[in-house]
């Protein structure tokens, strides 16, 4: 299979400059190799730091215990499954796998199919909650973007959701404009959000002027 | 994008019924309900295929019935 690339640009957080980025329609070797090389080891040291501190668990990064090898070994071959990744500075930034077969809760959409974005993972060199400045910004929206637009190829009119782990809530809520739908009991409690067709016009407009 | 290709497809007037029904229940076209029926055929029997079964699940009475899959 071909692998879709666009040009994207991130923000680099030190400088303020524009970082050029490849956003990729799919998952390959190369991101795992990065997944497994660079942000393992990053994410050992985090935690490494975390137990010296006496943090609890409970506290840690939501997705540290994520095996994306495992994650796109499961789904080769479907064609319901999907990823993404953000390469930028010759790495993997962002890794994201969606599910087409997703079906919409929000109340004006109940019913209409959606894509469901499974996992949505930074990599924990540029995310602020682990504790040092990130290097770059906008991996995260980047990936909720490609998920609208793919919904938007479908036919699904950029209908998405997601089951958030805690420490994004704010971020699907606030950046993404997302409708909370509220905590799932069927989804270990997480809240669960989605985007409507006029929340994703909205977001995809907002990211196009960025 | 991913590139597509075309085919003709022969439907009775039951089954074109059917599948204008569901395009306009799902506010999506007649060849995105095929792509969709498709990625769950697929899914559903790979998964059938790997020792697992297809069950639904009744949310009021919890009731369960399994869907046979050939």
């Amino acid at each position: 299979m071909t692998v879709a690339r666009s040009v994207i640009y991130l923000e680099e957080v030190a400088t303020g400059a524009a970082v050029e980025a490849e956003l990729r329609d799919a998952i390959e070797e190369a991101q795992l190799a990065d997944w497994q090389t660079k942000w393992q080891p990053a994410l050992l040291a985090v935690l490494q730091e975390l137990i010296r501190k006496g943090v609890s668990p409970a506290s840690w990064p939501q997705s540290w215990h994520w095996d994306w090898r495992r994650k796109a070994a499961g789904v080769q071959g479907l064609l319901a499954f999907r990823g993404f990744a953000v390469v930028a500075q010759g790495e993997t930034q962002g890794l994201a796998q969606v599910n087409l077969t997703g079906v919409a809760r929000e109340q004006s959409q109940a019913g209409k199919p959606l894509v469901y974005l499974d996992y949505v993972e930074v990599a924990p060199w540029n995310r602020p909650e682990l504790g040092s400045r990130p290097r770059l910004r906008g991996i995260g929206t980047a990936l909720v973007a490609a998920a609208a637009m793919l919904s938007d190829d479908e036919g699904f009119k950029g209908r998405i959701g997601l089951h958030s782990l805690p420490q994004a809530d704010d971020f699907y809520r606030r950046r993404c404009g997302m409708s909370d739908l509220g905590p799932d009991a069927a989804y270990q409690g997480l809240r669960y959000f989605e985007m409507t067709p006029t929340q994703a016009r909205a977001f995809l407009a907002e990211e196009d002027g960025r | 994008m991913v590139a597509k290709r075309t085919m003709t497809l022969n439907l009775t007037d039951p089954e074109m019924q059917a599948l204008e029904d569901l395009a306009t229940r799902k506010d999506i076209t007649k060849t995105a309900i095929l792509r969709q029926a498709l990625r769950l055929y697929q899914m559903i029997d790979a998964r059938v295929e790997r020792g697992e079964k297809l069950l639904f699940e009744n949310e009021a009475t919890k009731e369960k019935a399994e869907l046979m899959f050939l």
